[in-house]
């Protein structure tokens, strides 16, 4: 690459040029001799405006983009769905084997003083109300989720 | 007011406004890009499908990059398909003015026209990007996905092929 492309190409793309170049534009008998056509070249290229969107195009991609834009909707709650579901099923082992011991020495403690139908109908009861318990936080995972996105979109605009 | 970045992000979670507010900011940039590498041709269509693409990629986005290198990036490579494309019809540029918006072509602007249709597809993008977008070689070498030398060679070589052409 020459310093006369270099020089050229700087004054057809209208860069302003450093003080070496323009040394060189005013030594170089090629470049002087070319300056005018790059110039005029320059001009050729800069005449037409460019073209205007027509109206209502904007209108037309977004409604063309309303199913991806519904798909990206789902993919995002669903993402977000199994990140929380993951972090709330983490602990459940955990929880689920302590209830087991919890269940079993209230059991045996409930059944020396009381008669075992009693003892076994108490700890069914409470068995019954934690499981119903549990259901019930992982059924609201989805809701809250969803409120969650919402929230985050409304956040985004505000 | 947000960055581009963040309206992509809003973008790749559904939301139809960030689109919206990106496509204002870029319409008319994208729009005269397609235009001058098509010559006018299929402007609308290309344009469409650059933000669809835009849409449906938009989880992919890495927010550690520029919006706008990414948008440009996904025009350039719908041109270069469109460009093996077999054409469907003959080109008539009066007619590829009236679709692309552009007002009544004068001899210069079919010069212009003419001249940077006869460019290689590869310097076509540089000198677009470059002298109409007055973006930086840096930027527009990421948007062409080539080092900053081969866009100034590509460059200095449509120089050299504009003058050519240009000579009368």
């Amino acid at each position: 690459m020459t310093d006369c492309d270099e020089t050229l190409t700087a004054l057809l793309f209208g860069r302003a040029l450093d003080r070496d170049a323009a040394a060189h534009l005013a030594a170089c008998p090629r470049c002087r001799a070319e300056r005018a056509a790059v110039e005029g070249l320059a001009r050729t290229l800069a005449a037409p405006p460019g073209p205007t969107p027509p109206p209502g195009l904007a209108t037309r991609v977004l409604g063309a983009a309303e199913p991806l834009l519904a798909r990206n909707a789902r993919r995002a709650a669903g993402s977000i769905l199994a990140r929380a579901l993951a972090a709330a099923l983490l602990p459940l082992p955990v929880i689920l084997l302590l209830d087991f011991y919890l269940v079993r020495a209230a059991f045996a403690l409930l059944t020396t003083i009381l008669p075992t139908a009693l003892g076994a109908y108490l700890v069914f009861n409470y068995t019954a109300t934690f499981a119903l318990l549990l259901a019930l936080t992982y059924g609201a995972i989805p809701i809250f989720v969803e409120r969650q996105v919402r929230l985050r979109r409304e956040e985004s605009h505000a | 007011m947000a960055t581009d970045e963040e309206l992509i992000a809003a973008v790749a979670s559904g939301d139809g406004r960030g689109l919206e507010e990106l496509c204002r900011r870029y319409e008319r940039p994208l729009y005269q890009f397609i235009a001058r590498h098509t010559g006018g041709r299929d402007v609308e269509d290309l344009y469409q499908e650059t933000w669809l693409r835009v849409v449906g990629a938009a989880r992919r986005f890495d927010p550690g990059r520029r919006f706008s290198t990414w948008l440009f990036q996904i025009a350039v490579n719908l041109c270069r398909d469109w460009r093996r494309r077999p054409p469907l019809e003959p080109v008539d540029p009066a007619a590829a003015d009236a679709r692309a918006g552009a007002p009544a072509a004068t001899d210069a602007a079919l010069d212009a026209r003419r001249l940077l249709a006869a460019l290689p597809e590869a310097q076509r993008s540089a000198v677009i990007l470059r002298y109409y977008h007055d973006l930086p070689e840096e930027e527009v070498a990421a948007i062409l996905g080539c080092p900053r030398g081969t866009v100034k060679s590509r460059l200095h070589h449509a120089m050299r092929r504009l003058l050519e052409l240009a000579r009368p």
